[in-house]
């Protein structure tokens, strides 16, 4: 009898605590996404930050690699992108109210109440100390070249910092470096707040710095080593608390949630409506689709999503927004690798596969199908090149007539099974490469193995474990035809890169591009020029030209380069991303919408500045 | 020295061997993964809309945290700290030490995974017992088909089953996260009961995933106790039920207990998939997070931490049998 007594007390404090659990606060709060929202003090604003997965243990520090912060809430910067491709130094104000380009550099002017969460002021001191912290993480210092040289001039580099009075403060570029986009980067850079972060640096941290920025190579480069090592502390330091000068400042991290209040002392607290913040962990897309489902979030970041929980999202009372995304997905080659070294076999592939069609399965929602393979997303080709360039493009489109007459003037034949076979007579038959966690590419992969196999060119999609094998391995040259993401913008530099860069064996040294076919990193394998319209041209030297030429004066040069990846066709753009956001009305209004791209890329702590976001 | 105190240090000398053993080859596989750490992370700062310049710098800090000593001076090294109770510091946290990350997720993985270890043990083992002991009856037929079918279900399917119905369905339970982050962490019974709330159905999950397996070990096990001649001297003398089910149990349970106390050890490896359905990021997260990034430090730490926790899982066992089984100390 005993035992039963044990038994059904047992149960007892079993059902105790279901009842304690079903009283307690977050009871009434967790269960259909009512929790938050919109009260008479602000309410409770839930999303979801993009850039970093919450993990306990993670310090609350900007400067680490994984941190517990999050831009635009509680991280701040003097500006925030506005990812204009025409104009890289237009950005929204952040801590800097505005500033001006000047010979040596730029002066800002500090928002006139830009205070800390601690109640302290923002001055010239935070600003000096982050941009010696931007120095020592790599950001803004020079970097390492070949033989432990050290190369200035890739990075911004901050010379001087002076205060000029009235939160006005002048900084200056090193003398004889001149990056194009000093003013974004230096108003991009995270602004922290000296008396947290001074401690972790040295007091003679800006006579290191000019000594890096000095003539002696030896000084120069024992300065980087003691730089780096200094940038180790300050990743891995751990603030005990959050000082923020954002909107919001961090009240606690729990390992599936972070919970940010609204600073007070921030500049513009009158127009951040939102009392609270949660930010959801959240290890996939999967789970942030469940969130928009039971209708759990205010609004989301990107999220790759199939059309039916696009659709499921926009039954649950969500708008979609759109912007565009400075990324490609693109099939690329190893041009080592034959009949891939054949351009007309690389065309031919493109007029097999339809990319509409690829688009569909692959991203329906996310994804745009690429007009053109320019190296360049749709929207940037559109503003770089005129309507006569664009129009000299192939777009190939589907035509498998064109296709089969490009193969057998190299040498093709296809026999009575419709199979074809490579010059010397053997069956062509391609793997194309993918890896896990892509389930996009995956799927793409699907499709395009199916036209290419109707084609009579069998091929065969293989999954690679993970991105880190998938890398190596393609960087080992073992894939002759794999996924690979291109147009990496919005600086145009930056996307020629992605394709005539190291992946293309093409290194720069004070602006002279040399190409070499062995080097470690080259896996394209194309050749160091290209003939176009009867021109020989030197795509890694464009791309290095590229630059350091304005944008303004980018044009030629990129019209060159798109006409070249559009002919050659190192790779064959399939898509391009699109950055599909959602938000509801149900707590909060007055949310940017599509259209609004320079908001739309930033995220929602931006928009709180800016004015969106209003209690309902 | 007693028989027990000599045991004990056999077995934890024996333990030792077998940690150097299992850390040295886990040091060199986790390094032999293709990939490097800041290669693996320039691809995913971009794909998570950083610019490339951004992306460069970041990973040129995760570079800073990478060691690019041979790998068997690293080896030296990495055991030296061991020595010294050092995990290393992350190269994916930029420096954080390995075991503040652990022990960080470390009460997420113990609290759901012991809670419902225990749970399905205690009631496995008593429907075990009765599907066994009502092996003709339609009862203990139903316990045993429900222990197959329960065993039978993937855990993310069951996870699923669970979130639809407690959560999308009836709205009864939160479906992700460790506490409602509004309520300061302590003792006070809103905080307390948030985490309970929270762990509901994680506990569950694990639970009925492996409460199909108790149930059927103790099934056979209690067959096979039924037929022992002891068991009809029992019943010839006119023992009561009771002690006659007493003794079937402490017999029946002897195979059990082993397979507890390593669960126990096991534990410590979270279950990913439950921890992903429910937002509960314990260590599974964590492990597996670590090798996608090719976090050398984090991955070793944590499979030491696991391989630490199952051999002295198994010291354990080992002892506690002797006590609870006096034939083994013969």
């Amino acid at each position: 009898m005993s035992r039963q007594r044990t038994l059904v007390a047992g149960l007892a404090a079993a059902v105790a605590l279901t009842a304690l659990s079903a009283c307690s606060s977050s009871a009434k709060k967790t269960n259909n996404g009512d929790g938050g929202g919109a009260k008479k003090d602000g309410g409770v604003y839930t999303s979801i930050d993009a850039n970093y997965q919450i993990t306990a243990g993670a310090p609350m520090n900007p400067f680490n690699s994984s941190p517990n912060m999050f831009l635009g809430y509680d991280q701040m910067r003097l500006g925030f992108d506005k990812y204009n491709p025409l104009d890289p130094n237009d950005l929204f104000p952040g801590l800097a109210a505005s500033w001006t380009a000047t010979d040596t550099g730029l002066t800002v002017q500090l928002q006139p109440n830009a205070k800390w969460s601690d109640g302290t002021p923002v001055t010239v001191a935070d600003i000096k100390t982050s941009l010696a912290i931007a120095y020592t993480q790599g950001t803004a210092g020079p970097v390492a070249g070949a033989g432990g040289t050290i190369v200035q001039g890739t990075n911004f580099e901050v010379s001087d910092v002076k205060d000029l009075g009235g939160g006005k403060i002048e900084i200056d570029q090193l003398p004889g470096v001149k990056n194009l986009y000093f003013q974004r980067l230096v108003l991009s850079a995270t602004i922290v707040n000296d008396k947290v972060y001074s401690p972790q640096l040295p007091a003679d941290i800006w006579t290191q710095i000019a000594a890096v920025q000095g003539p002696d190579p030896a000084a120069a480069k024992a300065a980087a080593d003691k730089l780096s090592a200094e940038g180790k502390t300050i990743a891995a330091f751990a603030p005990a608390k959050d000082v923020s000068a954002g909107p919001f400042v961090l009240t606690r991290v729990g390992p599936g949630e972070a919970l940010l209040d609204r600073n007070q002392y921030f500049f513009a607290v009158d127009k951040v409506a939102p009392k609270q913040v949660i930010l959801r962990h959240y290890t996939g897309n999967q789970q942030i689709w469940g969130f928009l489902t039971n209708g759990e979030l205010d609004s989301s970041p990107y999220t790759s999503m199939p059309t039916n929980i696009a659709d499921q999202v926009v039954k649950a009372g969500y708008t979609r927004t759109d912007a565009p995304s400075y990324v490609s997905a693109s099939i690329a080659f190893n041009e080592k690798q034959a009949p891939y070294n054949n351009t007309a076999v690389r065309q031919a592939l493109a007029y097999v596969i339809d990319r509409d069609a690829v688009t569909k399965v692959g991203e329906p929602v996310g994804g745009i199908a690429a007009p053109y393979t320019t190296g360049l997303i749709g929207s940037q080709t559109d503003a770089f090149l005129s309507s006569d360039q664009k129009s000299a493009l192939n777009a190939y489109k589907p035509d498998p007539a064109k296709a089969a007459s490009l193969l057998q003037g190299a040498g093709f034949t296809k026999d009575g099974a419709g199979q074809w076979h490579l010059p010397d007579g053997s069956p062509w038959t391609i793997t194309l490469q993918t890896v896990n966690g892509f389930s996009d590419w995956i799927a793409a992969s699907t499709i395009v193995a199916n036209e290419l196999t109707a084609f009579g060119i069998k091929t065969t999609p293989a999954i690679t474990a993970d991105f880190a094998t998938y890398q190596k391995e393609m960087g080992a040259g073992k894939y002759a035809v794999g996924w690979w993401l291109t147009a990496l913008g919005p600086q145009t530099d930056k996307a020629y890169n992605r394709i005539y860069g190291a992946a293309d064996g093409f290194s720069v040294v004070n602006g002279k591009a040399t190409h070499s076919d062995t080097s470690p990193a080259n896996w394209f394998h194309t050749p160091a020029t290209y003939t176009v319209n009867g021109q020989t041209i030197d795509p890694g030297q464009l791309t290095a030209d590229l630059s350091v030429t304005p944008v303004a004066d980018q044009k030629p040069i990129i019209a060159q380069l798109a006409a070249a990846t559009n002919q050659e066709l190192p790779m064959i753009q399939i898509w391009n991303y699109t950055k599909v956001g959602f938000f509801t009305e149900k707590h909060f209004t007055n949310f940017p919408k599509t259209g609004s791209d320079a908001l739309l890329l930033n995220p929602p702590g931006v928009w709180m500045m800016q004015g969106y976001i209003q209690a309902k | 020295m007693t028989g027990f105190a000599r045991r004990l240090a056999g077995k934890l000398l024996a333990g030792l061997v077998m940690v150097w053993v299992v850390v040295t080859f886990t040091f060199f596989l986790v390094h032999a993964l293709p990939g490097k750490p800041g290669d693996v992370q320039y691809e995913s700062y971009i794909m998570q809309g950083f610019n490339p310049e951004e992306a460069r710098a970041k990973v040129t800090a995760v570079y800073g945290f990478t060691s690019h000593d041979p790998l068997f001076s690293q080896y030296l090294g990495y055991l030296g700290r061991l020595l010294h109770g050092d995990l290393g510091q992350s190269v994916y946290y930029s420096g954080v030490p390995v075991s503040h990350l652990i022990w960080s997720a470390l009460p997420w993985t113990v609290l759901p995974v012991l809670t419902g270890l225990l749970v399905s043990f205690l009631i496995g083992v008593i429907a075990g017992v009765i599907a066994a002991v009502k092996r003709s009856s339609r009862w203990g037929g139903l316990l045993s088909v429900s222990g197959s079918l329960v065993a039978g279900v993937p855990s993310f399917v069951l996870a699923l089953l669970l979130l639809l119905v407690f959560h999308t369905e009836w709205h009864l339970l939160p479906d992700a996260g460790t506490s409602d982050i509004t309520l300061e962490p302590g003792w006070s019974p809103e905080y307390v009961g948030s985490v309970v709330q929270h762990a509901v159905l994680p506990v569950i999950s694990y639970a009925l995933l492996s409460y199909g397996g108790w149930l059927l070990a103790m099934k056979s096990s209690v067959i096979t106790v039924l037929g022992d001649d002891f068991i009809l001297a029992s019943e010839l003398r006119g023992l009561a039920p009771v002690t006659r089910a007493r003794y079937i149990g402490r017999n029946a349970i002897l195979p059990l207990f082993t397979v507890l106390a390593l669960s126990f050890g096991i534990m410590f490896a979270g279950s990913f998939f439950i921890e992903q359905t429910f937002d509960y990021p314990g260590l599974g997260e964590l492990l597996l997070k670590s090798i996608g990034v090719r976090d050398y430090p984090v991955m070793a730490g944590a499979f030491l931490l696991i391989t630490v926790a199952i051999i002295a899982a198994n010291i354990v066992a080992d002892l506690c049998y002797t006590l609870i089984d006096p034939r083994v100390r013969r």
